[in-house]
């Protein structure tokens, strides 16, 4: 994302300006980690889900279940509670994810609105 | 005058000043547009070094705290089955694609890799208390090491407004220079 002036006019740049501009590149960033973080949210969702799907289809009554690095044997329903708890902690992490990145780009929006309400073409705040 | 940010340096990093207005800037450092565009170009380049190794950090200790995460999961199973009676069997990965079975009857204690080839024992309580620590630890390094690279990041944006900034300022500085030596264009 460039930020640089490219024409010649003299429009001052004041600390303020600068600050913002600041505050534009650091939300840009934490937005790009965010929808990362969002994107492996939603894929252990998924597996959570398709390992859920497979217990129900067993015919086991102890699965063997990753804890750490090693597969405990572990009885179907303590699994079955298990990944309930878990497909909850993601849930609500992926809600307070997806929170966050609607809250960065409603503030890019209205920095983007002051910083080219003052510099017009001088400032390019668009991803290449 | 050129004013700087609150910190003029945070941890080692130097903090880009601020320039309100290039002309003095320049007569200030007491060098022409080109020197100072050098300049600024060089602070550039060290501010990305150090960037590459805060980014390495970063990931090192990003990898670092799961790990710490599933080994207290690991304790806290072994504490759980204690008492009980029962033994817990686990698969466990003797070698890649092989694996074997372990029975593990009341874990009175586990022993905890500290790193340089050593390993201790614990009770499984001490032992969640120190990953716990180690758990914290890591959180907290972690933390400060993001403020660092938002703070280094700030500083290569007003370095980069900057350089943009002392650029057109010369531009500008030439067009007015030809305008004024072709007065009869007017």
């Amino acid at each position: 994302m460039s930020k640089a002036g490219s024409s010649a006019s003299e429009t001052e740049v004041t600390w303020e300006d600068q600050q913002n501009i600041n505050k534009f590149g650091r939300l840009n960033n934490r937005l790009h980690e965010v929808e990362d973080e969002i994107k492996i949210a939603k894929e252990t969702n998924e597996s959570l889900e398709d390992a859920g799907n497979e217990l129900i289809l067993t015919d086991e009554d102890t699965v063997r279940f990753q804890i750490g690095e090693v597969f405990a044997h572990v009885p179907k329903e303590e699994v079955e509670s298990r990944i309930e708890e878990m497909t909850e902690k993601t849930s609500k992490n992926l809600v307070k994810l997806e929170e966050e990145k609607e809250s960065i780009v409603a503030q890019m929006a209205a920095l983007k609105k002051i910083l080219y309400g003052k510099f017009k073409d001088s400032i390019n705040l668009e991803e290449d | 005058m050129s004013t700087s940010a609150s910190l003029t340096e945070r941890r080692g990093i130097p903090a880009a000043s601020f320039v309100e207005d290039v002309q003095t800037y320049l007569s200030q450092l007491n060098l022409d547009v080109n020197s100072a565009l050098a300049f600024l170009q060089e602070r550039l380049q060290q501010y990305r070094v150090v960037e590459m190794k805060l980014l390495a950090q970063q990931r090192d200790l990003q990898a670092k705290i799961p790990d710490i995460e599933k080994c207290l999961d690991v304790v806290a199973t072994l504490q759980s089955k204690k008492g009980t009676g029962e033994e817990l069997i686990a698969d466990f990965e003797v070698s890649e694609g092989i694996y074997s079975r372990a029975c593990i009857e009341e874990a009175e204690s586990v022993c905890l890799w500290l790193g340089a080839n050593v390993m201790l024992d614990y009770s499984c309580e001490e032992a969640t208390v120190l990953l716990e620590k180690n758990l914290e630890n890591a959180k907290a390094s972690l933390e400060v090491l993001l403020a660092d690279l938002q703070f280094l990041r700030d500083q290569v944006t007003i370095t980069q407004v900057t350089i943009a900034r002392v650029y057109n300022w010369d531009v500008h500085q030439r067009r007015l220079r030809q305008a004024v030596a072709t007065p009869s264009e007017s």
